[in-house]
């Protein structure tokens, strides 16, 4: 049974880890593939990790560090990296209407 | 249109090849008599339940100086090239200021959390060589991407160059005299019995290999740290 369960949590993660691959061929621009990636590769990682855990208990404590490790460091590198796309303007996709990054940066009254 | 057929053709191609290997593979029964020395005496004769380190730093480890020296003339190059036409950071960056961005607030919270992380488990992989998967090198590669993240982080943030280079040159000193201490107390050149060998399997084992492997760790780290600072803009 747990088996099973642990089984079908790492097909659920690999489901999104594939819609991460899709969203990166699929996305118009830079930033929405990169949140595409991001977000569906984080909780594919951390689905598969789970699985691998309720597989094997007796793993539970590292694979909990590792989840730990991905929650952390994914959501800030794709940060960077987006920030870093936005400061060599890279060009967003056509029809996309709101920028709240200079919005923001419009409100606080100034600079790049 | 013949672009496509081209990559077509590639991807099929590609295919074949990989599917008559995982077609032809065949798992081994039986260990190659190399091989199966190795496992049998590493773990008897170096005290080294990780055959690969034990490899590595003994049997090999003269190899693996070369290697370190590899990676020293890389960061020897890597200063002689970027670092000539260079002018200094405090100039460039006033010069040049939409270039200076400062790093944002979840980048500087992220590191702030997770360099102490990473350096424990550099410190975990470089003393574990022995026993687990690790050793120096990969330890030492881990050190540079903390160093990496506090350069993206803290674009202030100067890392002594001079400490840097004292450092990775004692500990390169330190691994040829442990191989010469090898060479007059033990059976030959980085040879890891100058050390008792201890229990096997406890962290505090197979003679010299942790040892060895600090300071292949501090080397490795050394270097890559200040090949990543001479990137810097």
């Amino acid at each position: 049974m747990m088996e099973l369960i642990g089984s079908i949590l790492v097909l659920l993660g690999a489901i999104f880890h594939f819609s991460a691959g899709l969203g990166m061929l699929r996305m118009p621009d830079a930033y929405t593939r990169m949140q595409a990636g991001t977000k569906a590769s984080t909780l594919g990682n951390t689905l598969v990790l789970a699985g691998l855990a309720i597989y094997h208990p007796g793993w539970s404590l590292k694979l909990l560090i590792i989840v730990y490790f991905v929650l952390m460091t994914n959501p800030v590198s794709s940060h960077a990296l987006a920030r870093a796309a936005y400061g060599i303007r890279i060009p967003m996709a056509g029809d996309t209407g709101i920028d709240a990054l200079r919005d923001s940066r419009q409100k606080t009254g100034g600079g790049t | 249109m013949i672009r496509r057929l081209f990559t077509i053709v590639a991807i099929v191609s590609f295919g074949l090849v990989f599917a008559s290997l995982a077609i032809g593979y065949t798992e081994q029964q039986f260990l190659r008599p190399l091989a199966e020395s190795y496992v049998r005496l590493v773990p008897q004769a170096l005290g080294a339940p990780n055959v690969i380190t034990g490899i590595l730093l003994t049997y090999r480890g003269f190899d693996t100086l070369g290697e370190v020296a590899v990676l020293f003339m890389v960061a020897a190059s890597v200063g002689l090239v970027l670092g000539a036409g260079r002018s200094p950071p405090s100039v460039s960056s006033e010069d040049r200021p939409e270039e200076a961005r400062p790093p944002s607030e979840i980048v500087r919270s992220g590191a702030e959390i997770l360099v102490p992380l990473i350096s424990i488990f550099a410190a975990y992989i470089i003393m574990n060589g022995h026993l687990s998967a690790g050793g120096g090198f990969q330890g030492g590669a881990v050190i540079a991407s903390g160093v990496l993240l506090m350069l993206l982080a803290y674009p202030q943030f100067q890392p002594n160059l001079e400490f840097l280079s004292a450092t990775e040159s004692v500990a390169g000193a330190l691994f040829v005299l442990a191989g010469i201490a090898g060479l007059i107390v033990a059976g030959g050149f980085l040879d890891n019995r100058i050390l008792p060998l201890g229990q096997f399997g406890a962290f505090f084992s197979a003679g010299a290999i942790p040892l060895l492997s600090v300071l292949l760790g501090v080397k490795v780290g050394c270097e890559l740290s200040v090949i990543l600072e001479k990137f810097r803009p």
